[in-house]
């Protein structure tokens, strides 16, 4: 089995070459709007140092957000072609998950929040079980005052992770002492981990629909909020 | 040569299969019109999740209507500029993907130069020199080809786009979305002479304008309306158009006289006019000027004049590497 990852909903775009035995390949690029055009090359670059061809590849796993709009959509576009044109199955994950499976060694309560612009972190809450997390909410599209709320309601020590901490960290220091904030070095989404979780599915079998595969986008586009809004008013 | 051409610029997700830039094997268009109609234009957000939901069952369909499989593709193209960024990066991003997957070649190609390949498909191979006329929702220009694959741009419009103009009138006069074809078949029942509207032909060189005579047409309505009258909608869109496309005419004959060419080319969604290809096709024949014009369902956006256009670029030994990005301003040339 070879599985490749690719991961595009935040600002770190990585591609990842693995199998039942662990990663064989990875790059990580954060360079603004050029790493999504570096997708494709680097999924090449990364066959390349494994030394294996592209026929070796017999799946593709995809973070499917929420994130970024432009970066899921690229991942998501990279990862549908790679699978049609390779024919083999793919496998989608939501980005949030991503992260809060990479810190589900730690005891407590996990909120994972990633920055979705427009002023808003997309997060949703996680607890650590045997061999993984489970999420015990729906992702939310707000902003950090209501994030910090969320986190003021619960009266037990929480991992606060995601690259959210970094664009807001001044606000959701606020929520309290029971609230640690992850490093950074956690913060992100990353295609190693999509590797890593697709495996156990792919082994059952349990693919995506191709066709059906699309990014979480949580929040509806501008044009259609202002839509409802004015909808509502009338 | 097999060629897959894809084309997500704007508000179509279109991907076409054509054998040596002339056999069209399946010409696949998926039009959003419905999904951006309530906001009376394209949302680009919305024109970018549509693409990436209609791009791998369309190529499927595609590749089942040519009797075509994937193996049997030889070269991917696709539009890499101008148009809407996200919207053009998803069909990029694709076409990158599909091109490495399947370890074929990819050509980009600039999607004006695939609304003028629109006519090799039609006609054959266009022997330069030539003036194009491309026209369409978000162009009105005037362009030289000295040789294949140059192109030196004489004017183009300084303010609307011709078809953005014939939307926003035909908006403006209760018409459906978009409204360029609305116009077109309103029009046929009107009298083009019934409303003398501004011509813009006093402008110097090759450029466009359309603004005053939108606000014209605006002004007539709402004076008519002002006086208790219903104004005739059928003669305002006839002869709202009857002044689009003077200028046009008169504009491009002048450019092919000026450049010393014997051949124009008409290209762009805006072709599909019926008035606008009357009309030039009356005055080529009299100038003595050899005229080639898209059949009107190869005037839109299609990914069989990407295809077409990257079969001729990939002849000459172009090809794009799989780092390129989309080129929301792309220049001709
Ligand atoms: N019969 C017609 N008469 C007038 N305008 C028309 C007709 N048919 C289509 N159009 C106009 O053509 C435009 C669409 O053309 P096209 O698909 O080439 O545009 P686009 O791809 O959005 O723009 P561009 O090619 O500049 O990027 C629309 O504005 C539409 O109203
Ligand atoms: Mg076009």
């Amino acid at each position: 089995m070879l599985v490749l990852g690719i991961e595009t909903s935040t600002p770190q775009t990585s591609v990842a070459l693995g199998s039942e035995t662990g990663v064989v390949a990875a790059s990580l690029l954060a360079t603004g709007p050029a790493s999504h055009e570096l997708v494709v090359s680097e999924v090449a670059r990364a066959l390349d140092r494994a030394g294996m061809p592209r026929s070796a590849l017999t799946a593709v796993s995809v973070g499917l957000g929420p994130g970024l709009f432009t970066g899921m959509r690229v991942g998501v576009a990279a990862a549908k072609a790679m699978a049609q044109g390779l024919g083999v199955p793919i496998v989608g994950f939501a980005s949030l998950d991503l992260i809060a499976f990479s810190v589900r060694y730690c005891r407590r309560l996990i909120c994972v929040a990633v920055d979705g612009k427009r002023k808003e972190l997309f997060f949703a809450f996680y607890r650590p079980v045997p061999g993984g997390v489970t999420r015990t909410t729906e992702f939310e599209a707000a902003g950090p005052g209501r994030l910090v709320a969320e986190l003021i309601a619960r009266l037990e020590d929480i991992l606060l992770v995601g690259n959210g901490t970094l664009v807001y960290r001044r606000e959701l220091e606020e929520a309290g002492k029971h609230v640690e904030i992850a490093s950074a070095a956690f913060g992100f989404p990353s295609a190693t981990t999509l590797v890593e979780l697709a495996i156990p599915r792919l082994q059952r079998e349990d693919f995506d629909r191709l066709y059906d595969l699309r990014p979480n986008y949580v929040r509806k586009s501008d044009a259609e909020i202002a839509w409802d809004s004015r909808r509502r008013a009338d | 040569m097999r060629i897959l051409g894809i084309e997500t610029s704007c508000d179509e997700t279109a991907l076409a299969v054509v054998d040596d830039g002339r056999a069209v094997l399946a010409n696949l268009i998926s039009s959003q019109a419905h999904l951006h109609e309530r906001f009376g234009g394209v949302v680009p957000e919305v024109a970018s999740r549509a693409h990436l939901e209609n791009l791998n069952p369309l190529l499927d369909l595609a590749l089942r209507e040519s009797g075509t499989t994937l193996k049997d593709i030889d070269a991917i193209a696709v539009t890499v500029g101008p148009g809407l960024v996200g919207a053009l990066l998803v069909g990029i991003t694709a076409a990158k993907a599909l091109a490495f997957a399947l370890g074929l070649p990819l050509i980009g190609v600039h999607h004006l130069e695939g609304h003028i390949y629109a006519n090799v498909l039609a006609h054959g191979a266009i022997e330069p020199p030539f003036v194009a006329f491309l026209v369409s929702g978000g162009h009105t220009m005037l362009v030289h080809a000295p040789e294949p694959f140059r192109y030196r741009i004489l004017g183009q419009t300084l303010d609307d786009a011709a078809g953005e103009a014939f939307d926003k009138v035909a908006r403006f006069l209760g018409l459906g979305f978009p409204g360029g074809p609305e116009l077109d078949r309103l029009a046929m029942m009107g009298d083009p002479d019934a409303i003398r509207f501004p011509r813009a032909v006093t402008q110097r060189g090759y450029d466009f304008s359309l603004s005053g005579l939108k606000t014209a047409v605006v002004r007539h309505v709402t004076a008519e309306r002002g006086r208790g009258r219903e104004p005739a909608l059928e003669d305002v869109a006839a002869s709202f158009q009857e002044a689009v496309v003077e200028v046009q005419v008169d504009k491009t004959l002048a450019a092919a006289r000026d450049t010393g060419v014997a051949t124009i080319v008409l290209g762009g969604g805006v072709v599909a006019n019926t008035r606008l290809r009357a009309l030039m096709s009356t005055r080529a024949e009299q100038a003595g000027i050899r005229l080639f014009t898209p059949p009107p369902e190869l005037c839109t956006d299609n990914g069989a004049m990407i295809a077409c256009a990257g079969f001729y670029r990939l002849s000459r030994g172009d090809r794009t590497a799989l780092d390129v990005g989309a080129s929301p301003g792309l220049p001709l040339g």
